[in-house]
């Protein structure tokens, strides 16, 4: 008994190297991020102060960039859970043969390089892509759209990029549910949608925040994505982030852009957990 | 046609390092480490550069692609320590600002020989000018049937979502910026009636790319038909085969020096000299100065031809009949511009 | 009343799989369309391409740069992928076994990488190493991609671990083994498919990563997908297709044998 205690008490001992390279490598350039951020001066003579926030805040074009890189990320994440979810309800549902193909293909994406994926995009988004000429071919437009370079653009490729974030948890939760549930519903002489919405979809709902914390924070700052398609006329948090780091050399001010950034994505996703919390209360409390 | 004319650069630079000065081997299998930009000039630095510095140094060159901002972020990120590369290459807004930083180092004319063949307005306290930038307007002529002939022609009804710009991350869309606000009596002081007038521009805007190697791209897929660009990269897509035609515009050429500096804290500085000086040929230059490339030669002993002299300059003192700008002030200013400008172009 | 229940289902069936069908092409339609393009036989990029062969695969044997930052990408990726398993699992054992505050509390740091935006954190390192007078190198770059990669390999351990009997472990340990001869013998081979393939998704991530790298390597050390970036950005070259051709076939025959030899696709859920 005392050697099993003796056991359990040393085995923290495994997770010190990788508690140590975080500190290192992880912790302490946040916190360097932090530190610079309070730097006075663009040329960091050691001056502190809150120019750099109060410069950020101070400028309305800034906050505007904020939210839109918040909202990007929400209609994007929308847009998977909307197409995602009837996938991975598929999934769970249809046979092992079936099932192990569609999990290949939805993970293929996540594997294949970002970069590639968006080069592809450019292809079928261009004024001459195939999306445009299918459109103009159809007749639901006399002229090609503007899907490159425009906010519509960058929402649909995230979508896309991003998709198998979405589906995968969202797979796992609807594997687990029982499907007696769902056969007792329909028996009882529920429709359905009413079946859906009444049980599937709430016994769902851990599977949704995963999917929906994971495809948020990689749409927000999915940099390749937003400046590919996007171009220089959207601009979002990254490459604000970038222009100011790396542009214009103005280290502390990209910092306090970068202290911004995180801490209005760390408030979403406690959010996010929160609600997550307060939903599995109110289901199994 | 295209793979005929670069082999017979290419042999024509080897056989023009024969005659070179430095012994050959005197370095062997060192690597320098020399900072390019992107596209077009990766391409020339690469197969005519490269293999001419090899021939006569016997050392090898790794050629990195990076926009003259990020080269300072990466030299200022490393200062005090050894340098991430050896030669950088700036336009001159930039080049004022990494002297500034203290990150590349005086040049030692004694260590060029090269050097003392440049006109004298090509020879900077940091470095010399390798060659001088030239800016106008291109367009696709399949698309856009009345040659243009002014930047007013950019603000015409009949290009509506048509026209591509650069940030001004990139030396271009600076100059361009510039070059309107001069026009509409502005100076680097006050660049409000720039703004004033870009804000017009907005419907024609097809795209503002984040530096000119993607504005070139979009010439390519046929996103852009109508904008400013640079004279060399206009002419060697148009020799790629892309529909594109370069016209200066009427109220005069903007242009500046693109500069080649050995960096403060260089691994390899002596390598770095010999990089330099390589670029600074005759050889090297009027190898350059052919099609597809076309890059206006600094050298004196190089006379103008080709489309060059066609096209920006019968003579270096041609040249100064371009337009320039006051880059220590548009330094100054480049911040400011940079958020107003975001703020302006935003959809 | 049976004809509208009926529709109702079938409103519901339809439009679920409707939205599936929609999902699936448009999952799939980005690798068949690269495929395609990359074996055009036209000198622009224009899809679908009116001829096809291989020159642009053959163009890609000439391509030096494109190869070196290949090699250097494969390195990283390796490098990362070793640390991230040493590290990564070890701390998973620990993590795993104990219920108390500081292992959630750990575990929520390790795989905070995932949620926080990775362009400030490269940002961030970047200007460690340079107060640090670090020069940016191999070394730099690794770095961060292992603090960015560390959490796919811990995430699918813990999932393994979880799913591994604690009596088994005790069994061993009761019968005289050795801490790490239980390890090697039992739990090793337990939990191997699982390591294995957060092993995969971290050497993919590594491979694939643009905003640390953008920061952390230096010239000479060109990762893959900027080298990529940079030539479809500024040169829109045939070869970009060819070579994410390539990128793409080495993926799928990768997934493949993961999924042969250790069912990764059960630990990305």
């Amino acid at each position: 008994m005392a050697g099993a205690m003796e056991k359990k008490s040393n085995e923290w001992r495994l997770a010190l190297p990788l508690t140590l390279f975080f500190v290192v490598f992880f912790v302490a350039p946040l916190f360097l991020l932090i530190g610079i951020s309070f730097q006075a001066e663009r040329r960091m003579t050691g001056a502190l102060g809150l120019n750099q926030y109060t410069a950020f805040l101070g400028d309305r074009l800034n906050l505007e960039v904020l939210g839109d890189t918040l909202l990007l990320g929400v209609k994007a994440t929308l847009l998977c859970l909307i197409f995602g979810y009837p996938l991975a309800w598929l999934i769970a549902r249809v046979s092992a043969r079936l099932q192990a193909l569609l999990i290949f293909l939805v993970i293929l994406p996540i594997v294949t390089s970002v970069v590639v994926r968006t080069f592809a995009w450019i292809v079928i988004l261009g004024r001459r892509g195939i999306f445009n000429d299918a459109i103009v071919a159809l007749g639901l437009s006399p002229t090609p759209l503007h899907l490159l370079f425009s906010e519509t653009g960058v929402v649909i490729v995230l979508t896309q990029v991003q998709m198998p974030l979405m589906v995968l948890p969202l797979v796992t939760v609807l594997q687990r549910i029982d499907p007696n549930l769902a056969s007792a519903s329909q028996a009882l002489g529920a429709s359905a949608w009413r079946t859906f919405f009444k049980i599937t979809l709430p016994l769902s709902m851990p599977g949704i925040i995963a999917g929906v914390i994971l495809t948020y924070t990689a749409c927000v700052t999915a940099f390749v994505t937003q400046s590919l398609i996007g171009g220089s006329r959207l601009l979002y948090m990254p490459m604000m982030i970038f222009q100011q780091a790396m542009d214009l050399q103005n280290w502390p001010f990209a910092a306090a852009v970068s202290v911004m950034f995180m801490i209005s994505v760390l408030v979403i996703v406690g959010l996010l957990v929160a609600l997550s919390r307060s939903r599995a209360a109110q289901l199994y409390g | 046609m295209f793979d005929i004319s670069r082999r017979s650069l290419l042999a024509g630079a080897a056989a023009a390092a024969g005659t070179s000065l430095l012994p050959s081997g005197a370095f062997a299998a060192e690597e320098l480490v020399a900072a390019t930009f992107g596209g077009t000039w990766a391409n020339v630095h690469k197969q005519i550069l490269a293999p001419y510095f090899t021939k006569k140094t016997g050392a090898t060159v790794a050629q990195s692609p990076m926009l003259a901002t990020a080269q300072i972020a990466k030299l200022t990120a490393a200062k005090g320590g050894p340098a991430p590369f050896d030669v950088a290459m700036l336009d001159e807004g930039p080049a004022l600002e990494a002297i500034d930083a203290g990150v590349i180092a005086k040049y030692d004319a004694s260590k060029s020989p090269n050097f003392a063949s440049l006109n004298k307005k090509f020879q900077g306290e940091y470095g010399p000018a390798i060659t001088m930038q030239a800016i106008g307007i291109a367009y696709n002529p399949k698309t856009v049937k009345a040659p243009p002939t002014s930047w007013a022609d950019l603000w015409k009804p009949e290009y509506k979502g048509r026209v591509g710009i650069t940030s001004l991350a990139s030396t271009l869309g600076l100059a361009f910026l510039l070059d309107i606000n001069r026009l509409e009596g502005g100076t680097e002081a006050s660049m409000e009636p720039a703004f004033k007038k870009l804000k017009t521009l907005l419907p024609n805007l097809a795209a503002v790319s984040a530096n000119f190697g993607a504005h070139g791209a979009l010439f390519q897929q046929g996103e852009v038909d109508i904008g400013v660009q640079n004279f060399k990269f206009a002419e060697e897509l148009k020799a790629k085969g892309v529909p594109i035609e370069f016209v200066r515009v009427s109220t005069g050429t903007p242009g500046w020096k693109t500069t080649m500096h050995v960096v403060n804290g260089a691994v390899k500085p002596d390598l770095a000299y010999a990089y330099i000086d390589s670029q600074l040929s005759a050889e090297v230059q009027s190898a350059m100065q052919k099609s597809p490339w076309n890059v206006i030669p600094t050298n004196s002993k190089v006379p103008y031809e080709g489309l060059v002299a066609s096209k920006i300059a019968k003579t270096p003192a041609d040249l100064d009949k371009m337009v320039f700008f006051d880059w220590q002030k548009v330094n100054k200013g480049r911040a400011d511009w940079t958020a107003q400008f975001n703020r302006e172009i935003r959809v | 009343m049976k004809r509208v229940v009926d529709w109702n289902e079938f409103s519901f069936k339809a439009l679920f799989w409707l939205l599936s069908l929609i999902t699936v092409v448009a999952l799939i339609a980005p690798v068949v369309v690269i495929l395609m393009l990359s074996f055009t036989g036209e000198e622009a990029l224009h899809f679908p391409p009116t001829s096809y062969s291989f020159r642009w695969y053959k163009a890609l044997l000439s391509a030096n740069e494109l190869q070196e930052s290949f090699i250097i990408s494969i390195k990283v990726a390796a490098i990362t992928v070793t640390a991230s398993v040493v590290l990564g699992v070890s701390a998973a054992l620990a993590i795993a076994r104990s219920q108390k505050a500081w292992a959630r509390g750990l575990e929520t740091l390790f795989m905070s990488p995932l949620i926080l935006p990775a362009l400030a954190f490269g940002f961030a390192a970047l200007m460690m190493f340079s107060v640090l007078g670090i020069r940016p190198s191999l070394f730099t770059l690794s770095v961060g991609h292992i603090v960015v990669c560390v959490p796919f390999v811990l995430r699918t351990t813990l999932a393994s671990l979880a799913q591994l009997d604690p009596a088994l472990l005790d069994c061993s340990v009761s019968l005289g083994a050795s801490d790490l001869y239980t390890f090697r013998r039992v739990t090793l081979p337990l939990i191997g498919r699982g390591v294995a393939s957060g092993a995969f998704i971290a050497f993919m991530s590594s491979f694939d990563n643009v905003p640390v790298s953008l920061f952390l390597q230096d010239a000479r050390t060109q990762v893959l997908p900027i080298y990529l970036w940079d030539i479809i950005q500024n040169q829109l070259d045939n070869r970009a297709a060819s070579a994410c051709g390539v990128i793409i076939i080495g993926t799928i025959v990768l997934m493949v044998l993961m999924e042969r030899f250790a069912g990764f696709s059960r630990f990305m859920k």
